[in-house]
């Protein structure tokens, strides 16, 4: 918002020549012109974006989460405010893969042309429905440079506990979806046990880890005694957890040799910068796009500037370069 | 439908002031923006004030003058980032995400509509009724509050040339003891509407679509949801449809066709 990214400002005005850092970077071979991504489900199929800023100028967009089929989603309230963050139970709607395409297509494969890597991500209830997906997508998604597993959704079969909620059943999907994926694969993990998670997930041949997804947590109307959302837990993004995530990162980075996707709670170029030194290859702004909807691109230039400042020829360079 | 796409715009407070018990009307100075809004269409205002608070208030508006480059909001003091926006001063700036959502639509062939306002619903039935009276439109206006100290917007209406304004309260202090469905029922069984556009709260507006419905007249209703963006990219805004499906409110509506509600 107004007085943050305000602030933010400080080291580009230092007039520093950012044009002469590298900015490239490789996330395990979805080779990004710059470190800045879009988190899923924050940016829809990043053509909402193009009112706001040329979304091209992004090193990458991941797409909302999209399964086989559609998912209509929970009822409403699916958000509510709490401080420095928000909660959301939207469920993961979205149209199927083949919607997403059918819809948006056209304008992501131009996306794709004009520099900006697209990575789809794959949403399933159990190993069958990532399967499903995966698929879809390799079938109907030629321009996508990468697939992101979201291994945070509930399992249906073993009564909601996370897909990817321990190292076994992380372990499992990896493996069931590893060999249909031609294409980069990312796996989106869960805030929970990441060490370990980690290196399963490394272990079943994924080319990248995304972390963190949203922290589970409960806001409840106390008049009414009843969730602030239609479910009654949800997912707390936002500034809120920018801390945690960082420190998750630097675990996951420390854990495994692919590289990390970071992102939770990410809002300004700092928060970018401390993920790249807590050991992110590539940054991913979030809840931020929400209320700031330039804010992934503001982050494109502040990285840069800052990078300059530390004297860096180039981003890569200060990738885990955290002194402890 | 909105030939502008949805974007960042600077503002700066003209005036703010209170006009009814617990509702403040703030103008605003935003020319980037003022002439690219329809009526029924919102604003998602950044209110400073407290870091904390990051999300943005989505806003109805009640006039954009293109000329003056000005936007008029009557808003309901109801939470922390209204307080906030009450708290501003003539001068202060910020931004806004706008045009977002959907305007009324100009119901082919009518001649004769019915405008109902509940509580903060009056804001955007206001505009309305300005849309209304530019295009042509002849129309009567019904308006709910509470109770007498919080109505606004009668005088405006009336000035807009509303055939006639009919006002309810809840504890009738002003107008009919009553609600607006009340008071439209009994002008839907004297009038011949082609369409009835209708703002406030949920429960209200059921009862206005049902009334509709039962005497065959077209009604437009705008939605309220809770929602951060106001753009499309949150997908949290969700308004369950009699189909079974939902749509967003910010990008689908918020006005929808009254039957195509889940009431």
């Amino acid at each position: 918002m107004g007085e943050i990214s305000a602030g933010d400002k400080n080291v580009g005005d230092k007039n520093v020549s950012a044009k002469s850092v590298g900015m490239a970077v490789d996330l395990g071979g979805v080779r990004m012109q710059n470190p800045v991504n879009t988190a899923s489900g924050t940016f829809a199929f990043g053509s909402v974006f193009e009112g706001f800023f040329d979304v091209s100028r992004l090193g990458a967009i991941t797409l909302k989460g999209c399964s086989a089929e559609p998912w209509p989603g929970n009822p409403a309230p699916r958000m509510c405010e709490v401080p420095s963050g928000m909660m959301n139970t939207v469920g993961l709607a979205n149209p199927g893969v083949a919607g997403m395409v059918e819809q948006y297509g056209e304008y992501l494969a131009g996306l794709e042309g004009r520099g900006c890597r697209v990575i789809v991500q794959a949403a399933g209830h159990s190993v069958e429905e990532y399967v499903a997906a995966v698929e879809l997508i390799e079938e109907l998604c030629p321009w996508a440079s990468g697939v992101e597993m979201n291994i945070s959704c509930p399992n249906i079969a073993r009564g909601g506990a996370l897909v990817g909620g321990t190292p076994e059943s992380a372990a499992e999907v990896v493996r069931a979806v590893r060999p249909r994926v031609s294409r980069p694969l990312l796996v989106k993990m869960a805030p929970v046990r990441v060490p370990e998670i980690a290196r399963a997930c490394e272990a079943e041949g994924a080319d990248a880890l995304s972390l963190i997804n949203t922290i589970n947590g409960m806001s409840i109307d106390v008049r009414t005694r009843r969730s602030r959302l239609s479910k009654p837990t949800g997912g707390v993004s936002g500034p809120a957890i920018h801390a945690i995530a960082v420190r998750m990162v630097w675990e996951a980075a420390q854990a495994v040799k692919i590289p990390i996707n970071g992102m939770g709670g990410v809002a300004t170029w700092r928060d970018a910068a401390e993920m790249i030194l807590a050991g992110a290859t590539s940054v991913t702004v979030g809840t931020a796009s929400f209320y700031d909807p330039t804010c992934a691109a503001d982050i494109v230039d502040g990285l840069a500037a800052w990078a300059a400042e530390q004297d860096a020829s180039d981003i890569n360079e200060l990738i885990g370069a955290f002194e402890c | 439908m909105t030939a502008a796409a949805t974007g960042l715009h600077d503002f700066t407070v003209v005036t703010n002031e209170s006009v009814a018990d617990g509702l403040m009307r703030v103008v605003l100075s935003a020319p980037d923006v003022a002439f690219q809004m329809e009526a029924g269409q919102f604003l998602n205002v950044a209110v400073p004030g407290d870091a904390s608070q990051i999300l943005r208030i989505p806003l109805s508006f009640s006039h954009a003058d293109a000329k003056a480059g000005t936007i008029e909001i009557v808003y309901a003091v109801v939470g922390d980032g209204t307080r906030r926006l009450s708290l501003m001063s003539p001068g202060d700036a910020s931004t806004v995400v706008a045009p977002c959502g959907n305007p009324w639509p100009l119901v082919e062939g009518s001649r004769r509509a019915c405008v109902v306002a509940g509580g903060v619903g009056i804001t955007t039935v206001v505009a309305c009724a300005r849309m209304l009276a530019e295009a042509g439109v002849s129309f009567d206006a019904v308006v709910g509050a509470q109770t007498a100290g919080r109505l606004w917007g009668v005088d405006v209406l009336e000035g807009l040339g509303a055939g006639s304004v009919s006002v309810t309260t809840d504890d009738g202090t002003a107008g009919r003891r009553g609600f607006t469905t009340d008071a439209l029922a009994d002008l839907l069984a004297q009038g011949s509407y082609d369409v009835v556009y209708a703002c406030g709260p949920e429960v209200m507006m059921a009862g206005v679509a049902r009334l509709c419905r039962d005497a065959g007249v077209a009604c437009r209703v705008s939605m309220e949801r809770m929602m951060c963006c106001g753009f499309g990219a949150c997908g949290t805004c969700n308004v369950a449809m009699a189909d079974g499906t939902y749509k967003s409110c910010c990008k689908d509506g918020p006005v929808f066709g009254a039957e195509e509600v889940a009431w």
